[in-house]
């Protein structure tokens, strides 16, 4: 097509083929019976082929990701709504393989119009066109669960929801039709079933069968009264999938999650009826976050294009001073200048060159970065309080970094720590793990333990089934009730602290992050930190050893995951290197502590070395001397009296450079926070 | 240890002054302890300083004297406190000794106080060598001699020779002992070995047992009218304090026999000058007219030797060997530095036994009788 010849054949339907190649006898296809098979391809088509993407991979992770969706959505909408969340999360199985998951909240309700569309139709939703912090960014989530949900039962998704309690409710069985991403409703002749407000809807609610928690729990008789729901949205949606418990479970999710939104309260109801409630913390709502408009380093040139044509009018210097934010007139006159277009030309009439030459002029600008008042970080002294709430140990801290950019997107790393503690195989009651290994999917004890528990490592297993004394082949499945309570008592005894790995909690704007660890940044970001500094022991490209959890949180506007099932956050310098700052920062802090138990540890070593000589030289004292028991006993109690306050002094006030520190000088900073020993989390 | 004490305190032995003196010394350890308890300070005994660091060459007297310097050992100092400890326990163990008027050896002693330290696994002497350098410590720290703090070390090295001497009280003709000769014990001092008469014009001291028993068999000592003693190896204090009153008492001069290497060197260095580790027992035990017959490095082409008697010197020995070149004493001589540098040039040593290649007896009737007749000695 380069030589000249061709440049001017007709640009049409004859393909045109290189004089050197020869024409085939018989095309098998022409363009004009390629073209009657080509046509659009619905999103909804697209994503029930490739449901993968959407982290519906697997039956058990299918019910994960729509517990997942549906809860963050609930969290968003009470956010935003400035109600502190409740949410009601019910798995029921309903045959083999199947669930049907139901999520409700306290959240402001949807308004009739709006139901179907929002759980009927992919790629619809309020946050993919704001830039906003928001746990939900594309509005693909929970109409492809309930489009998954549809695909492998054949059920449709069910919606309840109340926007006012004097208002009717509004009820909804929906369809996605597949080919045209539209949704169908099913109930009410197409229309949607409305329930009446007050006790007529209770009744109508129960007459219909329709699932619906009408009351928040009582937790105290006496203090509370019997709280009515006002409002609220549940979706149930019914699927194949697996319930498996450990590692990527829903338990895990919703305990990840409570850790990072000590706001919320979850009741869950598991398939074999278990009920726990995550309980909040907090009743302060983290701050609501400010919509932003787009930073002019965040952009690309296509962008820029269709902003310039979409436009409504007016100056070149008007439209990036209101386009963009952080351009003030001056700035929009600089880059204006830079670009050599006039301040005062139209925006629509830009051509392809000067949007070229206006792009390299923004870059080139130094423009400042964008406002942080569009994320929320959880904050220090909440991360403090999730953490000590959900997870056991004795040191807790945190650290929230001032906000950063990355490709002109704020964003604000937090990490948080506990160090010590009991390890998640001591957790777990006999009765638990009896149904651990009956679910278990696994092929060989080993691995059981490996997936269920977490930071146990290969040892640490082994060590386990040694003491147990079974093989670590073994199938979890087939294991007989001595053999368990044998695994029990193991799991209880043998201590892991040694060999046990650092956990990561890994979050994005407060959801948990449960998959694909190596290829996410925060990962990354841990084992490339040098913790043997800190502390702790650590093999090359290792995570650290030790009874460790670390809660990494990445809150930004627009969290850059590596795919559409948001499960790794990509690995942007800038992102890295504040990942790199939080995690030293906590780091340090904990090495201040760990230092501070070596050093009580060495002194109750040294105390021990001296008292155990002491008798000794008592006993030789007296009988080089011919003296009786009692000064023998006097002798004893006085070089013990000197030996308590020689550790004493070494303990409290030395240092190793044999400078003195007070107790209090000791600055672990701010946000600290150390349990003793028996303590019971308050 | 209180029990046995308590019991045998009724049936004490006569206790001579020089007892009562150690007893005192070592009372004194005790008093320390008590009285640093009460004002509440931290006990420690100051301990004089055994090391290469602390010994000074006297060059009038030409013997290696202990200097003033001490090592402090503190009861609160995680390093020292186990053998603060073991201290004292020595200290109950030469009391309960003396008191009772009898001696033991220094493995005795280490069976005496050796025990579990009440509610731990942990003994109070792991083994014999963690025992004998807090004994070496008590002698200096109380200025007692081994024997006064009634210890004795396992008999080494033997003596032959035209001497008679009572040794606790038993006649004993050093002409007269058979292959096996008279075993010298670690302890002899005048109260216990006394020298009656001899005939002997001097003692010739060789480095270990196989070589002496060459001599004994060939008779050298009644055909040159000497006296004939060994080490076994480096000698022990016994050896050594015996050469010493023979070369002092009787005025006999003493001539080394030792193999031509730094091990023989040194042997002669601590018969001579005295050794750093018992710098404080010089005055007793150093001959600084003992004198080095050989093995001489020139020997192997002197005496015509074959190349098979050769052994390599390793690397470590070159290092030692140039260590003892270094010594205060060795360095102004010339000839020790010419010795030693041809030892090192040869690149082998020699062991006495080397002589036998050329005849068995070739050491006893030719090679030392022909260096006393010429008085080839290196001092």
């Amino acid at each position: 097509m380069r030589n000249g010849s061709d440049i001017n054949s007709p640009a049409g339907n004859t393909p045109v083929i290189p004089p050197a190649e020869v024409e085939p006898r018989r095309r098998r296809v022409t363009a004009e019976t390629m073209a009657a098979k080509q046509r659009d391809i619905s999103v909804s088509e697209f994503f029930a082929k490739n449901r993968h993407l959407l982290g519906f991979d697997n039956p058990r992770k299918a019910l994960l990701t729509a517990v997942k969706e549906a809860v963050d959505n609930s969290l968003d909408a009470c956010e935003e709504a400035n109600i502190v969340p409740e949410i009601w999360v019910h798995i029921e199985a309903t045959g083999t393989n199947r669930f049907k998951v139901g999520v409700q909240d306290n959240g402001p309700g949807i308004v009739k119009k709006q139901i179907p569309l929002i759980f009927g139709k992919l790629l619809y939703g309020s946050k993919f066109h704001r830039l906003r912090m928001s746990r939900g960014q594309q509005g693909i989530g929970i109409s492809a669960a309930g489009m998954y949900g549809m695909l492998t039962t054949g059920k449709p998704v069910k919606i309840i929801s109340m926007t006012s309690p004097k208002k009717p409710a509004h009820y909804f069985e929906i369809q996605i039709d597949t080919r045209r991403n539209q949704p169908e409703i099913i109930n009410g002749k197409g229309d949607g079933e409305d329930i009446p407000a007050g006790e007529k809807g209770h009744q109508y609610i129960a007459d219909h069968g329709i699932e619906w928690v009408s009351h928040y729990p009582t937790l105290d008789e006496q203090s509370r009264h019997h709280h009515e729901l006002r409002r609220g949205t549940r979706v149930t949606i019914e699927l194949e999938g697996r319930y498996v418990r450990g590692r990527g479970s829903v338990d895990e999710y919703l305990e990840q999650t409570a850790i990072a939104n000590p706001h919320v309260t979850i009741h869950y109801v598991d398939p074999d009826g278990g009920e726990t409630t995550y309980s909040r913390s907090t009743t302060q709502l983290p701050p609501e976050p400010v919509e932003i408009k787009p930073h002019p380093y965040g952009i690309e040139l296509g962008q820029l294009v269709t902003m310039l044509k979409s436009s409504h009018g007016g100056t070149m210097s008007q439209f990036l001073t209101t386009s963009f934010s952080r351009v003030s007139s001056g700035l929009a006159q600089r880059i204006c200048e830079a670009a050599k277009v006039s301040t005062r030309a139209n925006p629509h009439r830009i051509g392809r060159q000067e949007a070229d030459a206006l792009y390299v002029a923004i870059q080139n600008t130094k423009i400042p970065p964008p406002a942080t008042n569009c994320i929320s970080p959880i904050g220090e002294a909440l991360i403090l309080k999730g953490l000590h709430h959900q997870l056991p140990g004795e040191f807790f801290c945190a650290a929230t970094r001032p906000p950063a950019v990355y490709r002109g997107n704020p964003f604000v790393i937090e990490v948080g720590l506990a160090y010590g503690g009991a390890s998640p195989t001591q957790k777990v009651t006999l009765e638990a793990l009896t149904e651990l290994l009956e679910e278990s999917d696994a092929r060989s004890l080993k691995q059981f333990l490996l997936t269920t528990f977490d930071g146990i490592g290969a040892a640490g297993a082994e060590k386990i089934l040694a003491q147990a004394k079974l093989g670590t082949r073994q199938t979890p499945a087939k294991l007989k009730e001595e053999d368990i309570v044998q695994l029990y008592a193991a799991m209880k005894n043998v201590n892991l602290t040694e060999g046990q790995t650092m956990q990561v909690l890994r979050y994005a704007n407060r959801v948990p992050l449960q998959f694909q660890p190596a290829a996410c940044a925060i990962t990354q970001a841990v084992i490339a930190t040098n913790w043997r500094a800190y502390g702790l022991a650590q093999s090359r490209g290792q995570l650290p050893v030790g009874p460790i959890t670390v809660m990494v949180h990445m809150a930004s506007v627009w969290v850059p995951f590596t795919s559409e099932s948001k499960e790794a956050v990509a690995a942007y310098p800038e992102i890295l290197r504040e990942l790199r700052l939080g995690l030293q920062a906590v780091g340090r802090k904990l090495a201040i502590y760990l230092n501070r138990r070596k050093r009580v540890r060495q002194e109750g070593e040294r105390r021990e070395v001296f008292l155990r000589y002491l008798g000794e030289v008592a006993t030789a004292v007296a009988a080089i001397k011919n003296s009786g028991d009692r000064s023998r006993k006097e002798l004893y109690g006085r070089l013990v009296d000197i030996a308590n306050r020689k550790t004493a002094v070494a303990d409290t006030k030395l240092d190793d450079r044999g400078k003195k520190i007070e107790e209090a000088a000791e600055d672990f900073g701010e946000n600290v926070l150390i349990v003793n020993g028996d303590e019971v989390p308050s | 240890m209180p029990k046995k004490t308590k019991k045998t305190t009724t049936d004490t032995a006569t206790l001579t002054a020089k007892d009562k003196k150690t007893l005192g010394s070592i009372r004194g350890l005790a008093d320390d302890v008590v009285q640093f308890a009460e004002r509440g300070r931290a006990p420690y005994v100051d301990v004089p300083s055994r090391s290469l660091s602390n010994v000074r060459f006297n060059q009038s007297k030409r013997i290696i004297e202990m200097g003033t310097g001490k090592n402090r050992r503190e009861l609160f100092n995680l390093a020292q406190a186990r053998s603060y400890m073991q201290t004292l326990l020595v200290g109950t163990g030469c009391k309960q000794l003396i008191e009772q008027g009898k001696t033991t050896s220094i493995r005795g002693l280490f069976y005496l106080l050796k025990h579990t330290i009440e509610g731990t696994s942990e003994e109070t002497f792991d083994a014999q060598d963690e025992c004998d350098p807090v004994i070496e410590d008590m002698e200096v720290t109380l200025d007692a001699m081994r024997e006064e703090l009634h210890l004795y070390a396992k008999n080494a090295g033997a003596m032959v020779g035209p001497i008679t001497l009572v040794d606790s009280g038993d006649q004993i003709d050093c002409s007269r002992m058979g292959s096996g000769g008279y075993s010298i014990p670690s302890i002899v001092e005048p109260e216990i070995v006394e020298f009656k008469k001899h005939t002997a014009k001097f003692v010739l001291h060789v480095e270990k047992d196989t070589v002496w028993r060459r001599f004994n068999e060939d008779k050298f000592w009644r055909k040159h009218n000497c006296i004939l003693t060994h080490g076994g190896g480096q000698p022990p204090r016994g050896v050594r304090r015996m050469l010493h009153r023979l070369h002092y008492e009787l005025k006999l001069p003493v001539y080394c026999l030792l193999d031509n290497d730094p091990w023989g060197y040194y042997i002669y260095s601590v018969i001579k000058q005295g050794s750093i580790n018992l710098a404080y027992e010089s005055r007793r035990m150093a001959i600084p007219e003992a004198r080095f017959l050989g093995l001489r490095s020139d020997d192997y082409k002197r005496c015509q030797l074959s190349p098979s008697v050769q052994i390599r010197l390793n690397e470590q020995d070159t290092k030692r060997a140039g260590q003892i070149a270094q010594y205060a004493w060795f360095a102004h001589k010339k000839p020790w530095q010419k010795e030693i540098e041809l030892m090192i040039e040869n690149g082998f040593k020699l062991e006495v036994e080397a002589l036998i290649s050329k005849d068995i007896s070739y050491v006893t009737e030719e090679y030392v009788p022909a260096r006393l007749k010429e008085g080839n000695f290196l001092d």
